[in-house]
């Protein structure tokens, strides 16, 4: 049973159709990915999900039921546009949204206590949200999405806003609440973060579903003809008459390689020139299917 | 109802911690008192200690104007030099003490035998028509005091006839008993209550409006309306807000009642302008104080949420406040006859029924069925507000960039 699933949803903004005939679903302990350029329709498809807007047409269930705002005290979300209270305390304002949830307040207290400590944010709980950092508001905002133990954790760009070291304890924290059973969908930006956690995706383009399954499956679907190459000397193999495009960072070189190329031809040039560290053939890069896949009919 | 208790509760807890809370309580009596006792000191003649000058071709004039300041009310607080007969040039050498605010204005009266006298107030202050009516009332007194003793009248009869005869005022209630009145009290007691239900009313519609521009503006409201219906959120915070406006009337009510249990307020209860105050009026104020709040208020809410920036809602604020100011323009109207067709239409019409029934009241008490009537139709007119309000702010709300145009607003009504 999937926990939410859309079946040819639809809505329209007066003359602008932001979503059309779109379904996907997701199931318990699964994480799944939502990608699109911006004004794709990503967010508008989210806030069918929570019952913020109503589709037009097509059908959205939570956890095997049609929709109902009841389901809503089982689902976390993560907004793009982050809201907390500037002046209400920390805690106060974790404790408030878990009531609204259906959390005791002392359980909801000792819950977000419980949070801040493995976040290492408790130092803000008594805190006013106008005195945190962009960050730490960031963290504090994953805390209420999650303090009620919901079923289906939906984040809008969840990873914005945070450095690195805070990027990796929200990517381990997501894998933790998936391992325990929880169905999570987050929408990105970051593909290199969408490969590492997700197991599904669906990219939309223009509010339609271009490309949608499992990751692996999606990327076994092209062919390995990419290379990276970490290197040290001359980048004059970069012109090789195998490759079709390449891009190098200053020792780190990635390449695509044209139709039927022969990759141990370019490693023989690469080798004749320069010192090779790593050559290694690889399937293309959610970024490069992404990028591939709606390149050229992005929104301005 | 759960999620409505808990919006209701934050927005008290939150408004009745804030300092705007707690120097609203304290500092509006203590500003109202302040305004109430420089206006009655200003009757009184505090701080306006004048020295005026009466010169007059005719002595016996001149000293008939002064004797009528000085027994009038407050006469003491004017200083009257009399000069006469005087002179063209003696005039001139009093205006020049005039530039040199050595005396504060003089009363010129030029009296031809035979013919009405002419007079003029001649002072450095252009706005001191205070000064100038009461010399006005004096120099009249004067001249019929002067006219009846060349009549035969003694001085002590004329200044009988020109004292008046007093009119004791009486109202026959509504039990049919005819007892004392006093229609300045009255009037004034009547005044303040609409006042104070008019402020209230403005200062927590606009506090329901600041709230929805502030959560709009920090963008809480996606996560709220994940859980949240928005007519809930409307509704918690309207109960929550008009919670914390009846916390503040019960403190000015109880602080009231023990001022007037001590001593000091003897003067109030039993002065010139002694108040009372009925049980009826004591269930009426909080209830039209409800019933206004949310009218109000819930109109605020929707048209705050088609608004990006407290300064675009000051926009509205005039059309919003249009009927209380409506309401006050209808005073000298309500005080001729409180039953007037306009008074008792305007008691009905709900925008300005709270305030104008209060100004009724204090003259009359109308009848039950018209509380009835303006009561039914506010509830009416607060539901059909509630109904416009929460489709502007279930759009309004998600809407974010620049506030909405008209044409904008009238779409977003036929969509939600």
């Amino acid at each position: 049973m999937p926990v939410v699933e859309l079946v040819d949803v639809r809505k329209a903004y007066e003359k602008k159709v932001a979503v059309q005939q779109l379904s996907l679903s997701i199931d318990a302990g699964q994480m799944f990915g939502l990608l699109g350029p911006n004004g794709a329709g990503k967010t508008s498809s989210i806030r069918m999900m929570m019952g913020i807007t109503m589709p037009d047409s097509g059908r959205v269930s939570l956890f095997g039921k049609p929709f109902e705002r009841a389901s809503l005290d089982r689902v976390g979300y993560l907004p793009e546009e982050r809201g907390l209270y500037k002046k209400m305390k920390v805690l106060d304002q974790r404790v408030f949204f878990g009531q609204l949830h259906g959390v005791s307040a002392h359980d909801a207290r000792q819950r977000a206590v419980d949070w801040a400590k493995r976040l290492e944010i408790d130092n803000a709980l008594e805190k006013k949200t106008e005195e945190l950092s962009k960050g730490m508001q960031q963290k504090i905002q994953f805390i209420g999405t999650i303090l009620h133990d919901p079923g289906l954790i939906v984040m809008d760009e969840p990873f914005s806003g945070l450095d690195p070291v805070n990027a990796s304890l929200l990517e381990r924290t997501l894998l933790e609440l998936k391992d325990q059973g929880r169905a999570i969908l987050f929408s990105t930006h970051r593909m290199d973060q969408v490969e590492k956690l997700c197991d599904s995706i669906c990219l939309i383009n223009n509010g339609q579903a271009v490309l949608s399954g499992r990751v692996r499956e999606i990327k076994s679907r092209y062919e390995r003809n990419h290379v990276i190459v970490e290197f040290e000397g001359s980048s004059s193999f970069l012109n090789s008459s195998q490759i079709a495009e390449a891009r190098n960072y200053s020792g780190h070189a990635e390449i695509r390689l044209k139709p039927h190329a022969d990759a141990q031809k370019l490693l023989h040039e690469a080798a004749a020139v320069a010192t090779i560290y790593r050559f290694e053939l690889v399937e293309p890069s959610l970024e490069e299917i992404f990028i591939r896949t709606v390149g050229g009919k992005v929104d301005a | 109802m759960r999620n409505v208790l808990l919006v209701a509760k934050r927005e008290y807890l939150e408004q009745i911690r804030g300092r705007a809370f707690r120097l609203s309580t304290v500092g509006l009596p203590i500003l109202f008192a302040v305004i109430v006792a420089i206006g009655y000191g200003s009757s009184l003649g505090i701080g306006a200690h004048k020295h005026i000058v009466v010169a007059s071709t005719s002595p016996t004039l001149a000293n008939d104007v002064r004797n009528q300041l000085a027994r009038e009310k407050g006469g003491s607080d004017m200083d009257v030099q009399v000069i006469a007969p005087a002179s063209p040039d003696i005039r001139a050498q009093i205006i020049q003490q005039i530039q040199t605010r050595a005396i504060d204005g003089m009363l010129w009266i030029e009296a031809p035998n035979g013919s009405l006298p002419e007079a003029t107030y001649i002072s450095k202050s252009a706005g001191d028509f205070m000064t100038g009516s009461r010399l006005h009332e004096a120099l009249d007194n004067g001249l019929i005091d002067e006219q009846l003793a060349h009549g035969g009248v003694t001085t002590a009869q004329a200044d009988a006839l020109a004292k008046g005869v007093p009119i004791v005022t009486y109202q026959v209630n509504s039990a049919g008993r005819v007892v004392r009145s006093d229609a300045q009290a009255s009037f004034w007691k009547g005044y303040v209550m609409a006042f104070l239900l008019s402020l209230t009313t403005m200062i927590y519609g606009m506090n329901v409006a600041r709230s929805v521009i502030q959560e709009k503006t920090s963008r809480i409201f996606e996560v709220m309306l994940a859980t949240v219906k928005p007519s809930d959120m409307l509704a918690g915070k309207l109960i929550g807000v008009g919670a914390v406006g009846l916390t503040q009337i019960a403190i000015w009510l109880v602080a009231a009642g023990a001022i007037m249990a001590t001593p000091f307020a003897s003067v109030i209860l039993t002065g010139q302008f002694s108040v009372h105050f009925s049980w009826f009026e004591g269930v009426l104020f909080p209830l039209y104080f409800v019933l206004g709040y949310l009218l109000y208020s819930s109109l605020f809410a929707g048209l705050a949420a088609t608004c990006e920036t407290e300064q675009e809602l000051q926009m509205y604020m005039p059309l919003a406040a249009a009927p209380t100011w409506l309401s006050f323009a209808l005073i000298v109207l309500i005080m001729n006859d409180s039953n007037s067709f306009w008074a008792v239409a305007a008691s009905l019409f709900p925008p300005t029924a709270p305030i104008v029934m209060f100004l009724r009241m204090a003259s009359e008490i109308p009848p039950l069925w018209q509380f009835g009537v303006s009561i039914a139709l506010l509830v009416i007119s607060i539901f059909a507000t509630l109904w416009f309000s929460s489709k502007l702010y279930r759009i309004g709300i998600l809407m974010y960039g620049k506030r909405a145009t008209l044409p904008e607003i009238f779409r977003w009504l036929r969509y939600s």
